[in-house]
């Protein structure tokens, strides 16, 4: 599950998931709602591959949403869900779903400001702001 | 939140004393009404967190207009002293370079008449605008290389893009020295080389106005005199370099003994191989960004030929450019510094500022006054600043809705989304001419001009 927390000047994705992987697939969700906007997929199917490294889980994360970033201002490409995730505390394998055409809004950049994603409670917790 | 102590009628201050990894004190510009909105998010504490940067000198300074953003709040500025000061690409911004520029038209707001309609909609169909749009100029790798290093000159000599006149009215004439195009990476050039002349989202947009309100009769300005504001940065270049950066200096913070309160903050020595190679990538990032701004400056200029003919086009001249999200290595007081400004405009003694309103509201000319270069390293604010979040933006007025509302006000409207119109909504920014009203009573800046909005083509 994920919501945008309040934040003046950006945007600060939080997200809570039973499981690390559930984290990355939320992290996913919020990406396509931002990228997306409010309007069902438009333009044709389309896949990307993304593996990404980092050293711990937070940075990790920023990896991951830097790279649907990227993706989405080269190439248009809008993220719908993530299959065949392999994910340890350095590194992330998977193919992201998702379609190519006119992504309705653009991320600047995954910043490292309030960034976490650590067990809590029984689930877990992650943070992170994003430049828009 | 530490107190607030009151230096004078418009200074307040944390003391260095506050917090014990504070090297410098936090200094604020605003008056009581500000300040309880600045209060009001987590502004402050980011201060406080860049008061810790080594090398810090003076004080780190909030304008008027100051929220809170990552690592520093937007509407900051913070000197480092050479040689081992740092350089923090956090401090200057993803968006490097991001400034605003200024036209002024031969023309009256009267004498443009009903044509203002037509020149709105001729400047939104000549400058792309919204999330991921191309530009037209195609930029092979020679050609990116050649603006990465001279800026905006770079299209003028080689793509016959604006004029001379307007390169020497812009801010360093469009172009930091010692920008490297090596040290541009890959995946930044990617992201930004189709964009050139493109806006962007967000709060980026051209404005048309008039002056409404002249306060200095010397001024390169008229009474009713028709401008445009352009306001747009680096791109998807700007952002990527800041990312390829801060990714780079957070890595090697641990082996440079800097510990930070916030890793967004990440940084190195200007003098190490970091600092100096994150210098020469912002210095290219920037002159990218001027050159953008030119770009845009001559599709208005074309839209203003078709729809004004060509004596108006030939007529229409550049005021000035500045930047309001770099760092530069500048001299003050005898010292060497690196001058972060993030969210902030270099101010020197009689140069012009433009401070833009939310839209809707009137924006500023101002020009730099000698105090500025004592008390804020030369700087002051660069826009009203937000008050509310986009979120909250978007839950008190739709897009449409808001359309109505401007077109109500005499201001047409282009944007291609309703959703980014909303979050950009006037209340959701703080009241610009409070802003200003500070930066004039802080002896910053002296007034020049006011503008107010009849047309805006928004990203």
């Amino acid at each position: 599950m994920f919501h945008w927390a309040e934040h003046t000047g950006e945007l600060e994705l939080e997200i809570d998931a039973a499981t690390e992987h559930g984290v990355y697939q939320d992290a996913v969700r919020a990406m396509a709602e931002l990228l997306g906007g409010d309007r069902p997929p438009q333009g044709r199917p389309a896949s990307r591959r993304v593996t990404v490294a980092a050293r711990d889980r937070p940075r990790l994360l920023v990896e991951l949403l830097a790279e649907l970033a990227f993706l989405a201002e080269r190439d248009g490409f809008v993220p719908d869900t993530l299959e065949g995730l392999t994910a340890g505390p350095t590194a992330l394998d998977a193919s992201v779903r998702g379609w190519i055409g006119d992504p309705a809004s653009l991320v600047k950049a995954a910043t490292y400001h309030r960034l976490c994603f650590e067990p809590c409670d029984g689930v877990w917790h992650a943070r992170a702001v994003l430049d828009v | 939140m530490a107190d607030l102590r009151r230096v004078d009628e418009v200074v307040w201050e944390i003391g260095a004393d506050a917090r014990a990894d504070m090297r410098v004190p936090a200094r604020v510009f605003a008056d009581g009404r500000l300040l309880e909105a600045i209060r009001g998010d987590d502004a402050l504490t980011q201060l406080q967190n860049v008061a810790t940067l080594p090398g810090i000198v003076e004080a780190a300074i909030a304008m008027p207009d100051v929220h809170q953003g990552y690592g520093f709040p937007v509407g900051t500025v913070a000197a480092t002293e050479l040689p081992d000061g740092v350089v923090s690409p956090g401090g200057v911004g993803y968006d490097i370079n991001c400034g605003v520029r200024l036209l002024a038209l031969p023309l009256t707001r009267r004498e443009l008449g009903e044509r203002k309609q037509a020149l709105v909609h001729e400047i939104s169909r000549r400058v792309p605008a919204g999330a991921g749009r191309n530009g037209k100029t195609r930029l092979r790798p020679p050609d990116l290389d050649r603006v990465l290093v001279n800026g905006p000159r770079a299209l003028v000599e080689h793509h016959g893009i604006g004029l001379a006149e307007d390169v020497e009215a812009t801010e360093s004439r469009g172009r930091i020295d010692g920008a490297d195009p090596a040290e541009v990476s890959q995946r930044a050039r990617e992201r930004g080389a189709p964009q050139l002349g493109t806006m962007g989202s967000g709060n980026h947009f051209v404005e048309l106005q008039f002056v409404r309100r002249l306060h200095d009769a010397g001024a390169a300005l008229e009474h009713e005199q028709v401008t445009v504001l352009i306001h747009s940065g680096s791109r998807g270049l700007g952002h990527q370099v800041c990312t390829d950066f801060v990714k780079r200096m957070d890595a090697q913070l641990d082996a440079r003994g800097i510990v930070l309160p916030d890793r967004q903050l990440s940084c190195a020595p200007v003098s190490s191989d970091d600092g100096r190679a994150y210098l020469a990538a912002m210095a290219a990032a920037a002159n990218f960004a001027w050159a953008n701004r030119h770009a845009i400056a001559h599709a208005v200029r074309e839209a203003v030929r078709t729809v004004l003919g060509d004596r108006a086009a030939a007529g229409t001249r550049q005021v000035y450019d500045v930047a309001h999200n770099v760092a530069k290595l500048e001299s003050h007081g005898g010292r060497e510094l690196c001058v972060h400004r993030k969210g902030a405009t270099r101010a020197l003694p009689g140069q012009p500022v433009f401070i833009p309103g939310s839209m809707g509201t009137a924006s500023f000319v101002l020009t730099g006054r000698p105090k500025a270069m004592d008390t804020t390293f030369g700087t002051v604010c660069h826009g009203a600043g937000r008050a509310l979040s986009r979120t909250r933006a978007r839950k008190q007025v739709e897009g449409a809705e808001l359309r109505r509302q401007l077109e109500a006000q005499g201001i047409t409207v282009r944007s291609p989304s309703n959703r980014g119109l909303a979050e950009e909504a006037p209340f959701a920014y703080k009241d610009v001419q409070a802003v200003v009203d500070v930066v004039v009573r802080a002896g910053l800046a002296d007034p020049v001009a006011e503008l107010e909005p009849i047309g805006v083509v928004k990203g």
